[in-house]
């Protein structure tokens, strides 16, 4: 098959199946087609990234709220940490006083 | 195989559509669908273009892909209950007469009647002019399989053009 001569019915064939001329149109249709399907998909990717963007602000917004809410907690506690050592001073110097006035009655005494 | 190749789309749809539609046509019988299949074609070649390493193997790929989607576009019919068949037996001579020669269309008519596997092996045999090896390539088949659809398919026409003739020779 393919070396063997060709007979009148394969020499009928090869000439009745020449290529057929494309239909009018057909190019400016899968152009057309194409360039829909590129603006589609132009589109789905700008829309991918203004998502992407939006996700990363969002994130941002959030990682950043929850660190400054950290921060002020942390903030906070400090304040609140240094009041407290400062009246454990204040009791300590008062207790210290009185401890002072006790030892001077008794010597008097 | 030059790697320096770069494909231009529009100059394969210009220099192939004539290729993919004929492919199309000859195996549904359906212009309109045959048209189809051909930007469905030509839209996957676009999306699969950074693959195509050469101009014969952007050619293979468009004959290979082309029959692919007319066979699926045939199964498809063939489920959905219409006997394309039939419609072909009937209607492609007809539709021929008016673009081709009488040769063309008397060819045409007679292929339309035979099976699928063996239309494909025969319009890629005698339209692109391609060897059984070729054909097993282009249709992912056995080469004995193409082989055989060959043989069948021309001892199959052989027979149907000799009873047309016959026909003929009554009616005159």
């Amino acid at each position: 098959m393919g070396l063997e001569p060709m007979d009148d019915l394969e020499r009928e064939l090869r000439q009745g199946l020449l290529r057929l001329p494309a239909p009018p149109g057909l190019k400016r249709k899968i152009m057309a087609r194409k360039r829909a399907l590129d603006a589609e998909k132009t589109h789905r990717r700008v829309v991918f990234w203004q998502r992407l963007a939006a996700s990363i602000v969002l994130c941002g917004a959030v990682g950043g709220g929850v660190t400054w809410h950290n921060v002020q907690e942390q903030r906070k506690g400090e304040a609140a940490r240094q009041q407290v050592m400062m009246a454990l001073r204040i009791a300590g110097r008062a207790l210290d006083q009185v401890n002072a006035q006790l030892a001077a009655r008794d010597s008097r005494q | 195989m030059s790697r320096d190749w770069q494909p231009d789309f529009e100059q394969l749809v210009d220099e192939h559509q004539s290729m993919v539609f004929s492919l199309a046509f000859r195996m549904t019988g359906d212009r309109g669908l045959a048209e189809e299949i051909a930007q469905d074609v030509f839209l996957e070649l676009d999306r699969n273009l950074g693959r195509i390493e050469s101009p014969e193997h952007a050619l293979n790929w468009l004959r290979r892909v082309a029959m692919n989607r007319s066979a699926d576009a045939l199964r498809r019919q063939r489920v959905r209950g219409m006997d394309l068949w039939v419609e072909m037996d009937e209607n492609h001579g007809a539709i021929f007469e008016e673009r081709t020669s009488p040769l063309g269309a008397r060819v045409e008519g007679l292929l339309a009647t035979l099976p699928s596997p063996q239309r494909a092996a025969l319009v890629l045999r005698y339209q692109e002019g391609l060897t059984p090896d070729e054909i097993a390539a282009t249709l992912e088949s056995p080469l004995a399989t193409v082989k055989s659809n060959l043989q069948r398919g021309l001892k199959l026409l052989r027979a149907k053009a000799e009873s047309r003739l016959k026909e003929y020779i009554r009616g005159t």
